[in-house]
Order: structure tokens, then C-alpha cells, then sequence
């Protein structure tokens, strides 16, 4: 476990015209952890990663990667830093092949013609580095696939491309019992090989099954972020329904007021 | 008094260690064993030589690297030509298989088991499978022993398997039998399942790097292979690990040794299947059933996950306090409990482990799956290799 963050995000902020949907987010993202991104539903979480991703600009705030400051305007930033997402509905185009999806609109070229060997070779290699063993062929169309297959094939082209920090958004929304299971294994291989996973979901048993640290949400304020090891699954969840639970999360007084300014809180004393 | 080790032992030793890497690691290039095992470039030339003539590996010019300079060559275990066979006599089947060399399984064969079923007839389906896969064995191949992974209590020395209560024994003398029913076996070693399925996710799986690690099987029963220090603790007779027999509930059910709340009474199928209201059902399928039925929304079957998910944290957190695993893997029909009760076993592993025992948990599903067991048993058999390579 290092102990300095892959991604780092320190006071973003992000509004919609009057709407003020993230206020001061902090976000650490470790290597070889994952982390759980848990909220209710609006709190916010998919504008964070939208944010990540760079389909939205910060307002304001500092986003650092690997130590350095980063600026990130557009899609293209993100990937090129080594993000990569892995949305919820895959945005996979059923009419081609694994090869073909996995490389869409980043083919590798030799001349003027397509690599298809070398193309070939990447897929092979990245569903091996993840052991996935339930692919029949490279060259089936994605239409053929099953949920679970879709899914292994979404994320293992996010870690085509060396990536570094790949962000799940519900993986496992829409998926039978033994699929859910594989695609869980899934990703907790990607971070047992030395990437920063992000997990989005709203089922507490896939958070606890895999994930290294859970940071809740709630009303677009980052209640906390702690280690999995410490928590209860009935503090999770009040971290997502209250914004805090006992000690942890936010401050019980008027949030609107909490400028920064210290605020001593006793455990177990606001019960 | 003894002088150090003979150059004869020394080089011994390191064709194991040589051996062993491209075993567990796969193919190896000359260059990174050089690296990894410590020894100067022509000692690996001339051990890879030893055992290419010994027919236990190959050397070939890896693909185009894209690199400048020679490449190096890549040694590869003969997994086709060197095998063992393995066998697994578990609660619900009995699995045979042969491994070659790097753990690859070149052939399979499985058969359900009755509940109940005594063991000269378990022997005798195993010993058939046996003959079966031999005929298609080519002639070049050469064959290394045979291992077994029981789910009991063995004695390692002679093969008795003692009190495996989940399958209905008291003492009986598998390895003899299973030596008379096979003939001409060789080298014939036994373990129990548990064991050998935490060694394989120890060196090759999911706990690949962590030396301290507890593997946890569930079926009927629950067993652990427990991994201390790099090593396995077997116990004075290579009984230990029973942790299924650990008791947690002194007010509980009777379990099948005659004591009385056994963790495996709070966690195994049998709990698991009486909460979902399906007493009725025995099997691993039954208990995908529920796991099944509680990730759909049934509610009876969300209680029986939640129950015995709390009962699993509950023996996992004392075990990590008196271990301090790295890991802790999930191995069974524990894998699919674990992945739906998570929230549970963990919230409740979260308030009896010692902060300073859990900090560094790492909560695992196996890597190897239900090839574990094979893949361990065939280690029982590679052992004897790997110790001395050129013997035999």
C-alpha cells in the first residue's frame, strides 16, 4: 500500500449555472487500491468523474497526478495522462469484433494499412494479464457477447493503454449472479497489478468485496474517505444517507457555514 | 562435524530452485533468471542445459522483443512431456486430472459423489480415470507420481485419512488402497485439500508474494490451509487447520464430530441452506441457489447470507487476530457467500480484529478456482522433482 496518492483532487468545485453540484471534493486514488466511490443518487458522483475524465472543467480546485499539477481540458488530457473510463453502458459498438472495439479510433497503423497482428497480439495480452479465460475468440462481434463478456472486454480495453487509474462506473448494474462475481474478481485483479481503480456502485457488498477504501459522498460534499478496514457496513451507510456517522464524515453543524475553519468534534458526542 | 555443502549438493540445489522458478513463474528468459535466482550468467547456461537433457525443459529464441542485441533465450518447463497425476476426493465429486509441469492440466476427468459413499468406492472410479487418461499419455512423456487432495484429515507419512467427518470416515487407509487398486504408481503423497489449495494460491494464485496467508474452503465442512512465515502449519501429526471445528457458538447445533458449535455449524451448508428455509436440499448447487436468490432480492435468502456472513467475520476476525494474515482468501462455495455477504463478514471483522492485526487484510476470492485443488495435488507429486531434478 503506498502511501502517495495516484490521483489527487483537492477542493474541486462545479456548478451548473446556479446549481452547485460539487463543493470542495477532495479525492486520493492510491496504485494497487480500490477505491469505492459511494453516494446517493445526485450526490454527485457522476459529475465527479466527469470531472476526471475531463468531459467537465473544474471550476475550481487542483487535480495532481503521480505529484506533479495537472490541468485537465478535454478527454483527450485524461487519456493521455492514463485515465480511463469504463462507463456504465460500456459504449461498445456491437457490430465489431473485441480487436476492433478495444481499439476503436486508436488503431494501430503499419504505413497506411491497419496492424491487425499487433492489435491482435495487445487484445490477446491484456485479457491475459487479467486472466480472462471466458472469451471464445478475438474476432467474435461484440453483439455475440454476454453482459459479464461485455464488461471484460469494456474494461480490458481500459488497461490497453497502460493506464494508470481506471474508473468504473457500476460495473456490475445488470449482470446475472456468477457474472457479477467475475467481473468483481475482475477488478480487484486491476489493482493487484499496480493500477488505481475507482469504483463506482451503490451495492455495499461489492464495495466491501473489493474495495480498499470507500469515499461517500453525500450532497456533493466528500463526507469521507476512509479505510475499508475501519468501517461497518451501518456506518457506510450512514455516511451515505447522513453525511456522517459518530466521529466520521461531516460536521454536524449548518454545513453552509463551515468555511474551513477547524471544527472539534467529539466522538461518539453528537449522538 | 560437517564441512558446508558439497559442490555436488550446491548444484543440486540450485537446479531445484531453477527448476522451481520456471514451474511456478512460467517461461522465464535466460536473462531475467539471472536476476531473479542470483546466479552469474554461465551457471544458468549450464543448469538450463542440464535439464534440457534431462528432457524438464526447453530453450527457444523468444518472439521478435523489438530490442536491440541478442535476445535471450526463454526457458520453458516441458508441460507436455513431464506429468503427474492429480486427484481430489471431495465431498460432492471426485475429480482426477494430469498436470504437466508449469501446472497446466492436459487432461480431466470427473465424476459426482454420493454423500455417504465409503472409500474403497471412491478409490476405484479414481483408479478408473487413472487408466483411462494413460492411454492417451504419448509415449515420450514421463511420469513424475501421483498426489491426492482429500477433504480430511491426513496422515502425510502413510496416506490414512483420520476423521473426515464431512465425508463420512473414521479411519480408513486411502493411500493403500488407492496404491493397490493403480499398481505400478510410484511416488503416491496425500494431503488435505485445504492445504494443498493455499500452497498453489500461495506460490502461483491469488496470494502470489504474501507470506502469511489463511485459505479458507467451505463446503459441507470448512477447512484452512494456514500459511505462517512462508511456511505451511501443519501441526505436530499434519492435522492442523481444522478451523471448521473451531467453536464459536457453545450454545449451537451439534456438529458432525460430536462437539457443539463448531464454526462450520454457523457457516456451512448446512447453516447457510436451513436459514433460506431449504433444509431440505443438500450440495454446492443448493448453495449457489440461495447466493443466487439473495443477489435477486429474496429476503429469506438475504437473511441466510446476512446470518452466516456475520458468523464468517466472525471466526475470520479471531483468526486474524491469532495470525496476522496478509490474506485471507475464500475458497469454496465461501468464494460465492463472500462476494454477496461481504458488507457483513467485513463490518463484522471490523469490530473483533485488532486494528493492528487487520490493517493490512487483503480479503480474497481464489485465483485458481476449483483447479486449485488439482493443481496442488499435482504439487504433492512435482515436490519429489523439484527437490532433486536429475534423480530418477
Amino acid at each position: 500500500m503506498a502511501a502517495t496518492p495516484l490521483l489527487e483532487l483537492n477542493g474541486i468545485n462545479k456548478g451548473f449555472g446556479p446549481v452547485q453540484v460539487l463543493h470542495d471534493v477532495n479525492l486520493s486514488v492510491y496504485p494497487g487500491e480500490v477505491t469505492a466511490l459511494v453516494g446517493d443518487n445526485g450526490a454527485g458522483k457522476s459529475t465527479m468523474v466527469k470531472c476526471i475524465s475531463g468531459i467537465y472543467q473544474i471550476d475550481s480546485g487542483t487535480v495532481t497526478f503521480e505529484g506533479n499539477q495537472v490541468a485537465i481540458h478535454g478527454p483527450s488530457d485524461a487519456s493521455a495522462l492514463g485515465i480511463e473510463v469504463v462507463y456504465q453502458d460500456l459504449a461498445l459498438c456491437d457490430n465489431l469484433d473485441v480487436v476492433q472495439n478495444m481499439f476503436l479510433g486508436r488503431e494501430k497503423k503499419r504505413g497506411i494499412v491497419l496492424d491487425e497482428p499487433t492489435m491482435e497480439q495487445m487484445a490477446g495480452d491484456a485479457l491475459a494479464s487479467l486472466s480472462v479465460r471466458t472469451l471464445k475468440s478475438l474476432r467474435q462481434l461484440v453483439a455475440s457477447l454476454s453482459g459479464g463478456q461485455r464488461q471484460t472486454v469494456a474494461i480490458a480495453k481500459a488497461v490497453l493503454w497502460n493506464s494508470k487509474v481506471v474508473i468504473l462506473d457500476e460495473p456490475t448494474a445488470a449482470l446475472g449472479v456468477a457474472q457479477t462475481a467475475q467481473v468483481l474478481e475482475l477488478v480487484r485483479r486491476l489493482a493487484d497489478n499496480g493500477l488505481g481503480v475507482v469504483l463506482i456502485s451503490h451495492n455495499m457488498n461489492d464495495v466491501f468485496a473489493v474495495s480498499d477504501r470507500i469515499a461517500a459522498l453525500y450532497l456533493g460534499r466528500m463526507a469521507a474517505q476512509v479505510k475499508t478496514t475501519d468501517v461497518t457496513h451501518s456506518q457506510v451507510v450512514e455516511l451515505i444517507t447522513g453525511g456522517r456517522s459518530g466521529n466520521i464524515g461531516l460536521p454536524p453543524e449548518k454545513p453552509a457555514d463551515f468555511g474551513g475553519d477547524v471544527v472539534d468534534i467529539t466522538p461518539g458526542g453528537d449522538k | 562435524m560437517r564441512a558446508g555443502p558439497s559442490q555436488e549438493e550446491v548444484r543440486r540445489h540450485n537446479l531445484g530452485t531453477l527448476l522451481r522458478y520456471v514451474h511456478v513463474h512460467g517461461a522465464t528468459s535466460r536473462a531475467e533468471l539471472t536476476n531473479r535466482l542470483g546466479l552469474n550468467r554461465s551457471t544458468i547456461g549450464a543448469l538450463t542445459a542440464d535439464l534440457t537433457t534431462a528432457g524438464l525443459v526447453t530453450e527457444a529464441a523468444p518472439r521478435e522483443t523489438g530490442r536491440a542485441g541478442r535476445p535471450s533465450l526463454v526457458v520453458r518447463p516441458e508441460s507436455s512431456k513431464v506429468y503427474a497425476y492429480a486427484l481430489s476426493i471431495e465431498v460432492d465429486r471426485l475429480r482426477a486430472a494430469r498436470v504437466g509441469l508449469g501446472g497446466r492440466i492436459l487432461d480431466r476427468r470427473e465424476t459426482d459423489r454420493p454423500r455417504g459413499m465409503q472409500v474403497l468406492d471412491a478409490v476405484q472410479p479414481l483408479a478408473g480415470f487413472v487408466h483411462e487418461m494413460r492411454a492417451d499419455v504419448p509415449g515420450d512423456a514421463r511420469y513424475v507420481g501421483t498426489g491426492v487432495a482429500v477433504a480430511g484429515m491426513v496422515r502425510r507419512a502413510d496416506g490414512m485419512v483420520r476423521l473426515a467427518p464431512t465425508i463420512g470416515w473414521v479411519e480408513e487407509p486411502v493411500g493403500a488402497a488407492l496404491r493397490a487398486e493403480l499398481g505400478d504408481v510410484g511416488k503416491l503423497t496425500l494431503g488435505n485439500h485445504a492445504d494443498v489449495s493455499a500452497l498453489v494460491e500461495h506460490s502461483r494464485g491469488a496470494a502470489a508474494g504474501c507470506d502469511n496467508v489463511i485459505y479458507l474452503y467451505g463446503d459441507v465442512g470448512v477447512g484452512a490451509g494456514i500459511i505462517a512465515d512462508g511456511r505451511r502449519v501443519a501441526g505436530h501429526g499434519g492435522y492442523g487447520g481444522e478451523v471448521g471445528h473451531m467453536v464459536v457458538n457453545p450454545y449451537g447445533r451439534e456438529c458432525s464430530c460430536g462437539s457443539r458449535g463448531c464454526w462450520e455449524t454457523e457457516i456451512g451448508e448446512y447453516a447457510l441452506l436451513k436459514h433460506a428455509g431449504r433444509g431440505e436440499l443438500t450440495g454446492r448447487e443448493a448453495v449457489l441457489g440461495v447466493v443466487e436468490a439473495a443477489m435477486r432480492g429474496d429476503s429469506q435468502a438475504q437473511f441466510a447470507v446476512r446470518q452466516v456472513g456475520e458468523w464468517i467475520g466472525f471466526g475470520v476476525g479471531n483468526l486474524v487476530n491469532i495470525f496476522n494474515p496478509e490474506s485471507v482468501i475464500f475458497g469454496g462455495t465461501l468464494r460465492d457467500v463472500y462476494l454477496v455477504a461481504a458488507a457483513q463478514i467485513r463490518s463484522r471483522l471490523t469490530a473483533i480484529a485488532l486494528p493492528a492485526c487487520r490493517e493490512h487484510i487483503r480479503l480474497r476470492t481464489p485465483e485458481l478456482g476449483t483447479d486449485a485443488a488439482l493443481i496442488g495435488a499435482a504439487e504433492l507429486a512435482f515436490e519429489h522433482l523439484l527437490e532433486d531434478p536429475l534423480l530418477n
